[in-house]
């Protein structure tokens, strides 16, 4: 009897709470639905809208992750666009970028978007996917100018299914940094060229009885091995995205990163990659690690916290077929679901104009408008990292990155701690990306 | 222990006012918890497109049937497990010893009740970072006391390289913050256990250890009870030191069942599978509790 | 006697500052290296005693940011939560303990069932009830979601001090005419202050210490909470543990603060919650 009440109690609540839960996604999907028709009154719009437009001003949400000194510098980027624009307004806000995607989601499954993102390269696909961000090419008037004045390779980690989904904001890229005073008391006199040298340098910086090691990585993911792998002559799948086997097991690949391992196996390398360990960059500035592989964020970091170290950049030490790295950066975005097509196209816009790029640059931020390569605004190191840009590739660009990621850093893994060799471990990702790419 | 009222014609004018003092209380529930809990019940059937929920394909019990065979969630079902296992039973052996010291009368009590609470006020996402901090693999403190103090090892430990022993952090930091917690409800309880009873005790020639198994322990059933019950649900929920420490590496080995969800769902966008997850750890949790809740209710309101 | 008794009370002390010593470590270890410059933060030996000290870590944290504005928004949040909580639960109590009505043991394990479901997964509905009801984006969005998943547990606690507080005082208050709502506010409530104290300080750490939710709800800077600040603060200066460290500490003399006002209730407190033999 009691056990009965309760079951037609709970029965009643579930069926309750689906009313409440069914409606919800219909009415999320709204503005979501809307993104495309708001195209249409905006096209038209223009000729009327000039003078409406200081009597009904609109602003502009736009996310990022950006650093203390960049979103500073946004600050300034944004008053001249204002100033440009009047009646539209640009609110910036900024998240910790492990925090970021889980707010990004929660924000378009709940149907109330920020107009623009900058979000991680690795990300548009798959966000472009699930039609979350709106397609670009035929949509934006400039569209066409922009993408043709901006680096291919940067651009091209936009595209999903034939189509643009956002535009390259800034990129960067990985360059060896190395600890000039550990390579002057070894005697080294010159960065590693080749990697045969880099690893017989990263063995002679090695200082077991004092912790110092030569090399040392930030961790297993894949952004972190990607420059060796990527020099090495590694690649994670064909060209087409069909099939992994082939590529990330293949010999270049396996020797990439049976040449981290075995740097891991004669201690010249630093266990902190495996967790837990000295950072990267509080390694190298206290002089505890000889050489790591790192952006052009570093002058910032270094600058701030380590004054007095004397480090410099070189290329990465080339492999069989030459140098290589790993392209990174950010592209910006404009959501699907927002209200004002119009005026986030402007902002994106302004984003990919010079004056935009410049003003970042000045705090670290690496255009991508290739004309501005080697111009006299930009700060001098940006002339290395734009040398190894030429060079450095693109990380597969597929809505099943991440996971591909992850099946790497999980072979990585087993590798290091002798689990498997890193033959029979890639080909045990091979298997597991392919299967992904199956579905 | 539903107690008639003893007046029994006021029982329509009670309903009344119960309804006004249940009101706010379920509205809340209703709105905040209620509809959400049904709303991810329904995603966990679906491969739910989160931009375009209409575009969603109802999957049946795919994301369901995708977990129990996927050897990633068997791994984090187990270190729930063993994390539970060993942090509730810690927790309540230390916590229970805190709290029989705590209550004699002895100098400073004040001062160590407030500095073994500490570590509970102490937040998750600190407390995390400091003992990932401690158990660091190169210049942490713990290898430090083990190799140049102790000389138990004659070389560093990388903890969080290895699976097993990057649980090793995991599971301390829980009993560290805990056991000031479980000290505290332990010796509210033996605050209500009679001093006379246990001097009677003593006078009859009952060495402390009889006091202790025959009239302390049984007396604090309820407690216990209620210990279990709350420390087992914590342990199965946890979430941030697993993250925070762990993040599942190496080789996806040391989840927590809540780490994967929140991968799932937030890391690779999969909100069917994040929310089946969810519903296997609630199911598991929910068939616990129906034993647990009797014994729950039981000391209350009779 | 006495002397087994000296005896007793020595070995105690003893075993406490045993267990000092644990809690202790971590803690010392914490505030130590808040005041390392971050050139000594790996130097081993650990040196526990910082030498030069330096507080340009908490000058940095304060300075960051909006990190004085995110503090302030948390003791709003808090506070409010915290109140609200304390106002909904006990009523929620008093009608479990006191009050007879239909479905009474059914709604109870309904409301049980908040103490069993991981909070992360009710994320995403959540927001999308947020966004409807216009609570995206400002304090009251975490107000309420605070209170809600609080309730459960508290009214759990509450229900059993109030069932230990004598019939006999509100019999004859009834006698007299008195409302259940004079009999809740005017005899069970002041009889209940230090179970109401637990309650205070469990909702109070729950809404200070809040993470997920507040990362989600808010999207403007102006209205962002502590841990968000925190955990802001730890992506740029992930490896600056000095300085995350100091951040935490300030983030703690709120908690540490409110626990010294209320803790000569708490031990009291806990005991009238109904949770004994």
């Amino acid at each position: 009897m009691k056990n009965s009440k309760l079951f037609v109690f709970v029965v009643l609540l579930l069926v309750a709470s689906f009313g409440l839960g069914a409606c919800a996604p219909a009415a999320t999907a709204e503005p979501a639905a809307e993104a495309p028709a708001a195209e249409a009154p905006a096209a038209e719009a223009p000729a009327v809208e000039e003078p409406a437009v200081v009597a009904e001003p609109v602003t502009i949400k736009y996310w990022h992750t950006m650093s203390d000194a960049e979103a500073a510098k946004l600050e300034e980027v944004i008053a001249s666009f204002e100033a440009a624009n009047p009646g539209i307004s640009v609110e910036s806000t900024r998240y910790a970028y492990s925090d970021f995607k889980t707010a990004l989601l929660t924000s378009i499954a709940g149907g109330d978007v920020p107009d623009t993102a900058r979000m991680d390269i690795a990300w548009v696909s798959e966000f472009a996917s699930q039609g979350a961000l709106m397609q670009l090419d035929g949509a934006m008037a400039d569209f066409d100018a922009i993408a043709a004045s901006v680096f291919p390779g940067p651009l091209s980690t936009n595209k999903w299914d034939g189509h643009y989904y956002g535009l390259p904001q800034n990129t960067n890229t990985q360059v060896l940094v190395y600890n000039k005073d550990m390579f002057d008391a070894a005697g080294i006199t010159a960065a590693p060229a080749t990697m045969e040298e880099f690893a017989k340098v990263a063995c002679d910086l090695t200082d077991a009885s004092k912790g110092v090691y030569g090399f040392a990585e930030g961790g297993t993911y894949f952004w972190a091995p990607a420059p060796v792998f990527y020099a090495m002559g590694g690649k994670v799948t064909d060209a087409e995205i069909t099939t992994a086997t082939g590529y990330v097991n293949s010999a270049e690949s396996v020797a990439a990163f049976t040449l981290l391992k075995d740097l891991y196996d004669q201690g010249c390398m630093s266990p902190n990659l495996m967790g837990g360990g000295i950072a990267t960059d509080a390694g190298q500035g206290t002089g505890i690690y000889g050489m790591i592989i790192d952006g052009p964020w570093m002058v910032d970091i270094y600058k701030g916290n380590y004054p007095e170290l004397n480090y410099e950049f070189a290329l990465i030490p080339a492999g069989p077929n030459g140098t290589s790295s790993v392209v990174g950066g950010e592209d910006v975005v404009i959501l699907g679901g927002t209200k004002n097509a119009e005026a986030a196209q402007k902002w994106v816009s302004y984003l990919m104009s010079k004056d935009a790029q410049v003003a970042l640059a000045q705090v670290g931020v690496m255009p991508t408008i290739s004309s501005l390569t080697g111009d006299a605004s930009m700060p001098a190191y940006f002339a290395i990292f734009m040398e190894q840009l030429k060079t450095a590739q693109a990380r597969v660009p597929s809505p099943k990155w991440s996971d591909m990621d992850n099946a790497i850093n999980n072979a990585y893994q087993r590798i290091l701690v002798g689990e498997q060799d890193p033959q029979a471990a890639l080909d045990q990702a091979a298997s597991e990306i392919d299967a992904l790419l199956a579905q | 222990m539903m107690s008639r009222s003893p007046h029994a014609p006021r029982a329509k004018y009670q309903f009344v006012s119960a309804l006004l003092f249940l009101l706010p209380g379920f509205l809340l529930l209703f709105v905040f918890f209620l509809g959400p809990l049904v709303y991810s019940f329904r995603i966990s059937f679906f491969d739910w497109n989160f931009a375009h929920p209409e575009r969603s394909v109802f999957v049946g019990f795919e994301n369901y049937l995708g977990q129990i065979n996927n050897p990633i969630f068997h791994r984090a079902v187990i270190n729930t497990a063993v994390y539970t296992f060993f942090t509730v039973v810690a927790k309540l052996v230390l916590g229970f010893f805190a709290a029989i010291v705590l209550n004699q009368k002895i100098p400073a009590r004040s001062f160590f009740r407030v500095a073994y609470y500490l570590p509970v006020i102490t937040s998750w996402v600190i407390v995390s970072l400091l003992f990932m901090y401690m158990f660091s693999g190169m210049g942490g403190l713990v290898n430090y006391l083990l190799k140049d103090v102790f000389h138990l090892i004659n070389k560093n430990i990388i903890w969080l390289a290895d699976p097993i022993l990057a649980l090793v952090p995991v599971i301390l930091v829980d009993i560290w913050k805990g056991v000031g917690w479980v000290a505290v409800i332990f010796l509210s309880g033996l605050q209500t256990i009679s001093k006379e009873l246990l001097e009677a005790a003593e006078m009859d020639g009952a060495t402390p250890w009889q006091r202790l198994t025959r009239i302390t322990l049984p007396l604090l059933r309820g407690t216990t009870v209620f210990l279990v019950v709350v420390l087992i649900l914590g342990g199965l929920n946890s979430y941030v030191p697993f993250q925070l420490i762990t993040h599942g590496n190496p080789m996806d080995k040391t989840h927590s069942i809540l780490t994967l969800m929140y991968r799932a769902t937030f890391s690779r966008m999969d909100f069917g599978n994040g929310a089946a997850i969810s519903y296997l750890l609630t199911l598991f949790v929910f068939a616990l509790s129906v034993v647990q809740l009797k014994m729950l209710n039981k000391p209350i309101g009779e | 006697m006495r002397k087994a008794n000296h005896l007793r009370n020595f070995a105690s002390i003893l075993i406490l500052l045993v267990g000092l010593g644990v809690v202790a470590i971590p803690i010392w270890y914490m505030v130590s290296t808040a005041f390392k410059p971050q050139t000594m933060v790996f130097e081993m030996p650990p040196q526990l005693w910082p030498n030069p000290a330096t507080i340009n870590n908490f000058i940095k944290a304060v300075t960051t940011d909006h990190f004085l504005l995110y503090f302030w928004n948390s003791v709003k949040v808090s506070i409010t939560a915290t109140l609200l909580t304390l106002t909904v639960s006990s009523m929620l109590a008093f009608a479990f303990a006191r009050l007879t009505f239909p479905w009474k043991e059914q709604l109870f394990y309904v409301l049980l069932l908040g103490m069993m479901v991981p909070p992360v997964m009710l994320i995403i509905p959540q927001f999308i009830v947020s966004q409807k009801l216009g609570l995206y984006n400002n304090l009251t969005g975490l107000i309420l979601v605070y209170a809600t998943m609080n309730i459960s547990m508290q009214t759990f606690l509450l229900r059993g001090v109030f069932e230990n507080v004598p019939r006999e005082l509100e019999e004859a208050a009834m006698i007299d005419g008195a409302s259940p709502f004079v009999i809740f506010v005017q005899i069970i409530l002041p009889l209940s202050g230090p179970g109401l104290a637990v309650v205070v300080i469990n909702s109070f750490l729950y809404s200070w210490e809040e993470f997920t939710w507040a990362n989600v709800n808010i999207a403007d800077s102006a209205n962002r909470t502590l841990p968000i600040g925190i955990a802001l603060f730890q992506s740029e200066h992930l490896t600056e543990w000095g300085q995350v460290f100091s951040a935490s500490l300030i983030a703690l003399v709120p908690v540490i603060i409110l626990f010294l006002v209320f803790q000569r209730y708490f031990v009291e407190g806990i005991s009238t919650t109904g949770i004994k033999g």
